[in-house]
């Protein structure tokens, strides 16, 4: 009828239940081991034969010593039990660990992130290397509007018709068209290389 | 990785105490080591060596009187540091973001492995 409580005992009580098996098996321990030597005197006066008082000695040393086992078992469980509260209820190791966790995964996240902005940077760098190299090259099948990044930033193109565009030599040399500043306009046209080489200066 | 200090010292000394029970409980009985010998295996012999016998089961009663006095300290210890509420730390916001950094590295070389590969069949054609 009652229901059962996973925990019934509060933190005192279980501590104290602690104590008290640990008392508990040691004396069980002690007082067994006593006991199996004791019983090991030879006497020369038994109430019965020496036979039986031997068989009765025989099995009084059995089961003190499985009363002996079953102590240090129990002994065992409660270290068992021990473990489990301290790693539950030690709260001091317990902020220590996760403190100690935190930094060691905050650390390496940091590791992370620096090699790959490390990376990325001479990634960058090689990648504009190989774009100038690529689209400089005879090699390149790029439409007359698909500048590379570099051209896309040295052409002064004052082309307003996006027809035009199409016939405009692109691999002429960098020579300004309109002998004007960029315009703003004009870019979005025929440009398709994107924010410009900023990255790259 | 055992390099929370504090949490695994007092786990270790559990653990060390589990070893010594087991060795008591060997000790008392049959034993495990040939050349000491053991308290019961001892009383067994016909002639026996009193001195050792002494000896054996003072040591016997010492590794007792030790696991016990090494518990009641961890009892105690635990007494005054327990409070009977659930801890709520975490590293779970750290652990997370440690993940998306592994995963951005993997991706990064998931690329690079393509842009490789794609370089190799380039300079085979």
């Amino acid at each position: 009828m009652a229901q059962q409580r996973a925990l019934p005992q509060s933190k005192e009580t279980l501590l104290q239940s602690y104590n008290k098996r640990l008392k508990d098996d040691v004396k069980s321990i002690m007082d067994n081991f006593t006991e199996i030597i004791k019983t090991a005197k030879i006497e020369d006066e038994t109430q019965v034969s020496r036979a039986t008082q031997g068989e009765q000695d025989n099995y009084e040393m059995h089961v003190r010593a499985a009363n002996i086992v079953r102590a240090g078992e129990s002994l065992m469980k409660l270290v068992s039990d021990l473990k489990q509260f301290l790693i539950l209820n030690d709260f001091p190791s317990v902020n220590e660990a996760i403190d100690q966790r935190n930094q060691q995964l905050r650390a390496l996240q940091e590791e992370c992130d620096r090699k790959l902005i490390a990376l990325r940077d001479e990634v960058s760098i090689d990648l504009y290397e190989l774009e100038e190299e690529y689209y400089s090259s005879s090699s390149s099948l790029c439409e007359a509007n698909d500048l590379p990044l570099c051209e896309a930033y040295w052409r002064l193109d004052p082309d307003t018709d996006s027809t035009d565009c199409l016939s405009a030599p692109l691999l002429a040399s960098p020579e300004p068209s309109a002998g004007g500043p960029l315009q703003a306009a004009a870019p979005t046209h025929s440009h398709a290389g994107g924010p410009g080489p900023t990255e790259h200066a | 990785m055992a390099t929370y200090s504090l949490a695994n010292e007092r786990l270790r000394a559990l653990e060390d105490i589990e070893r010594e029970i087991g060795a008591i409980l060997q000790n008392a009985g049959s034993g495990y080591d040939d050349e000491k010998g053991t308290v019961i295996l001892e009383l067994s012999k016909e002639k026996t060596n009193e001195r050792l016998l002494d000896r054996q089961a003072a040591a016997f009663t010492a590794s007792v009187q030790h696991v016990e006095a090494e518990l009641s300290a961890q009892i105690r210890y635990l007494t005054q540091v327990a409070t009977g509420q659930p801890h709520e730390g975490s590293s779970y916001s750290s652990r997370k973001d440690c993940q998306m950094a592994l995963k951005r590295v993997d991706y990064a070389r998931l690329k690079l492995s393509e842009v490789a590969r794609t370089c190799e069949q380039m300079l085979e054609n």
